[in-house]
């Protein structure tokens, strides 16, 4: 069961990386760059066409996460304890608490870029986009470093 | 005022103050529940093995703050988002956009600066 929940959980982590990285290279590609040349590709997709996606992505992740992480408490980390992995339950803290700061963002994210306004900077939008991205890039490479430590099914 | 621009203000206030409670909460360990998965028991307010027995029962029945200091910052953010969804829209065009990206990321350098004695050991 918790096996099937973390491979869920890391579906979903790969898509909604997919879709954060698309959104956040559309947002900050070059407006003037070569016609036919893959930025330019990347922005003509709509990228506010993905915020809703991100947003349905990254709550359900954090959501099996939040479920996973009970598992990785008692199964998991008593072990990396007793082996000394310091730095990767160090690495694996800062997961925990920078998901829970970009589930917060996710409200004003979705305003930046469904409910936007004339008055509004983008970079108040492209900024809080990649302040997401970051989070979703450290929370999928560390908690896969973690869940390589022991090896899958150990 | 529309519901569309109070909802505004609410999800701008909620993102700021949550990151500056959540920082708080993890500093002063301001969990509004503690969590012992293997015994199914949820309490309220923060608890640590040394409150009620020995240090070893840390290992017996680990404890996690992680949903307390969530639900902690959460529920305080509510309570500013509110606040800003109820207030003029003229006074809140004042406030730098700026703080609603950057005090998410301070929050998160203050993370790093408290886990730091993880890299310690």
């Amino acid at each position: 069961m918790t096996t099937a929940l973390l491979i869920i959980h890391g579906l979903v982590a790969v898509a909604l990386l997919g879709a954060i990285s698309h959104q956040t290279l559309a947002t900050w590609a070059p407006a003037h760059a070569r016609p036919g040349s893959f930025f330019s590709r990347f922005r003509a997709v709509p990228s506010a066409s993905f915020a809703n996606a991100i947003v349905v992505l990254y709550a359900v992740s954090a959501l099996l996460g939040g479920i996973v992480y009970l598992y990785f408490r008692v199964d998991i980390r008593p072990d990396l304890e007793r082996a000394g992995h310091w730095h990767a339950l160090g690495l694996f803290d800062l997961k925990e608490h920078f998901v829970a700061i970009g589930l917060a963002l996710l409200p004003a994210y979705w305003v930046c870029w469904r409910r936007p306004r004339a008055a509004e900077p983008p970079r108040t939008r492209g900024a809080l986009t990649s302040i997401l991205a970051f989070i979703v890039w450290w929370s999928f490479l560390i908690g896969h470093v973690v869940n390589n430590i022991r090896g899958f099914g150990s | 005022m529309t519901s569309s621009h109070a909802f505004r203000r609410f999800a701008f206030a909620y993102g700021l103050a949550f990151a500056v409670l959540y920082v708080v909460a993890l500093k002063l360990d301001l969990a509004l529940i503690t969590v012992y998965p293997t015994l199914g028991v949820v309490l309220p307010g923060t608890h640590h093995s040394r409150d009620v027995a020995g240090p070893s029962m840390a290992f017996l029945a680990p404890a996690m703050y992680w949903y307390g200091w969530t639900a902690t910052a959460a529920l305080g953010a509510l309570m500013f988002g509110f606040i800003a969804a109820l207030l003029p829209e003229q006074w809140t065009r004042r406030f730098w956009l700026g703080w609603f990206w950057l005090a998410p990321a301070l929050a998160m350098i203050a993370c790093v600066y408290l886990t730091m004695p993880w890299f310690r050991l």
